[in-house]
């Protein structure tokens, strides 16, 4: 068998707050191959904090260790300042939540990925311009070259997200972490974002770490979940398998949504075991 | 109770006007709760915020009882009718405590036995007396929205205006709101008008509902019809199908529902 694309193994992020360490994740562990894998959780799960620990942007106070941290076999906890340059952006990227805070305000959407191509791949200009064109194309803008000399505040939530989609995917990269990719978009528009990651990534062969609250969203779109719980996997299953979840807590999350199939009332809420944080 | 009649909305003039609301009439029965729903820019919380004087009547009437609001609105339009905000984060004062937030409105109106009065709006709530003196940040999301609705149905009005109330919430928090607003409305005959992009919670809280697009009304439909499908308009069917969630093959399922 060949290595995993990723390998994380009793993940932990700290953060030593006056108030006493607070530990976000507490020992995640999980593989990941060239498939889509969702984490799933509610706000406080530490699922984005997760993320962020993989690609070592976790902010200032933290601390992340683990027993194994590699991707591609390389260790993310000991590698080079330099060798996390070269992978982050290049061969694993990010799309954030929000393309309104996550874009460079004064530069504009062409500037940007021609830098991002510019910063992992040596290329004149005009290639990269050719390249960036050609991504904004992939991601379904209906006139590219207009998106390409626009500014960010120019264009939709949606369009803003396909952009930062193209910018990410420019580098082609081997994993894409996806944070709430479309929580900031209409229903509508998230489909039509989603359906072109979708894309992509089966065309390109990538792996794609899919990070949500939306359980529904995460079981339709990815072939495994993990669902967290206070910093913690409590189950991971076949994302078809959803409906057969043995946890309380994710049979509670799937239950607790209104459903336009059927109505029921009172809708169930959720009774948080203190066993489950153990 | 409310009656909106070919109501319009313009912000600013000539080059920048930008038409919000574009003749949109709904009644509203007394104990009804009735539903907006649309993606964002459609338009559906400036009728909210219209109704209640946070943005400018340009045309049209908005009637509740059976007489006209009046611009600025009277202190007994406040009476009857409350807003709860979308994002209970922002709608709350970071350095009010919940007793000062919640003595405001009561003061504001001249009401005595301010004490009583806020111990039973966090009862109602399902919130203790122990909240009494917290400020928000010593609150949990789902909690602060509790104390958003406690304000808002501290002067007992009839009406209560929620613009997406649940939707910067966890989804077993929004499930306890719903539950709560049920409730409240069952309690207390109270009528709601519920904005929110969420088709599922529309349908769950509400018997009526208006699909708006670009300012204006697309459908007027009921939460059953909803539920059976039986929806006739496009737009309705397309946001219908993007709440089921992903799917890989969208165009093929559409095909097939088309038949």
């Amino acid at each position: 068998m060949t290595t995993p694309l990723l390998e994380v193994e009793d993940l932990r992020v700290r953060f030593h707050l006056r108030t006493g360490t607070v530990e976000a994740v507490r020992g995640v562990t999980f593989q990941l191959g060239r498939e889509r894998l969702g984490i799933v959780g509610e706000s406080g799960s530490g699922k984005s904090q997760t993320g962020r620990a993989i690609l070592g942007l976790t902010p200032p106070p933290g601390e992340v260790t683990a027993k194994r941290l590699a991707f591609d076999g390389i260790d993310l906890l000991t590698a080079s300042k330099r060798t996390l340059r070269t992978l982050r952006g290049g061969r694993i990227s990010m799309v954030m939540q929000d393309p309104k805070y996550s874009l460079n305000p004064v530069m504009t959407i062409g500037e940007q990925i021609i830098e991002a191509y510019q910063a992992h791949a040596k290329a004149s200009r005009g290639e990269a311009r050719d390249k960036a064109l050609a991504m904004l194309e992939a991601v379904k803008m209906r006139d590219p070259a207009r998106v390409f000399s626009l500014y960010p505040h120019e264009v939709s939530g949606g369009m803003g997200q396909r952009a930062m989609i193209a910018m990410m995917l420019v580098t082609d990269p081997d994993l894409l972490i996806a944070d709430e990719p479309t929580s900031a978009l209409d229903v509508t528009v998230s489909m039509e974002v989603l359906r072109i990651l979708d894309e992509l990534v089966t065309e390109r062969g990538m792996g794609l770490i899919f990070i949500s609250h939306d359980l529904k969203l995460v079981s339709s779109f990815c072939d495994r979940v993990l669902v967290m719980y206070a910093g913690r996997v409590v189950e991971e299953l076949e994302a078809k398998n959803l409906r057969e979840a043995k946890h309380p807590y994710t049979q509670g999350l799937m239950r607790c949504l209104p459903t336009l199939a059927n109505d029921v009332r009172p809708l169930p809420t959720l009774n948080r075991d203190p066993a489950w944080a153990q | 109770m409310l009656d909106i009649q070919n109501l319009q909305v313009v912000f600013g003039t000539g080059r920048l006007r930008v038409d919000a609301v574009k003749n949109v009439s709904f009644r509203v029965e007394p104990g009804e709760a009735y539903g907006l729903v649309g993606e964002s820019g459609s338009g559906k919380s400036t009728v909210l915020r219209a109704i209640c004087g946070l943005a400018p009547i340009t045309g049209g009437r908005v009637l509740v009882d059976g007489t006209e609001v009046t611009t600025p609105r009277s202190k007994a339009f406040y009476r009857t009718v409350q807003m709860v905000f979308q994002d209970p984060y922002a709608s709350l004062h970071p350095r009010h405590t919940v007793d000062r937030t919640l003595s405001e409105p009561l003061a504001i109106h001249g009401e005595k036995d301010a004490e009583a009065r806020i111990l039973q709006a966090l009862r109602e709530v399902g919130l203790g007396p122990s909240f009494r003196f917290r400020y928000p940040h010593q609150l949990s999301g789902g909690q602060r929205q509790r104390i958003a609705i406690a304000r808002a149905l501290i002067l007992r009005p009839k009406v209560l205006l929620l613009d997406e109330p649940t939707s910067a919430l966890d989804a077993s928090v929004q499930a306890e709101i719903l539950n709560l607003l049920d409730d409240l409305r069952r309690k207390m005959g109270l009528t709601y008008i519920l904005v929110s992009h969420d088709l599922a919670v529309v349908a769950h809280l509400c018997e009526r509902l208006l699909v708006m697009r670009h300012g204006e009304a697309v459908e007027e439909t009921t939460s059953v019809a909803l539920r059976s499908g039986a929806a006739s308009n496009e737009y309705t069917q397309s946001l219908i199908q993007a709440s089921q969630g992903f799917t890989r093959h969208a165009k093929q399922a559409a095909e097939a529902l088309a038949g």
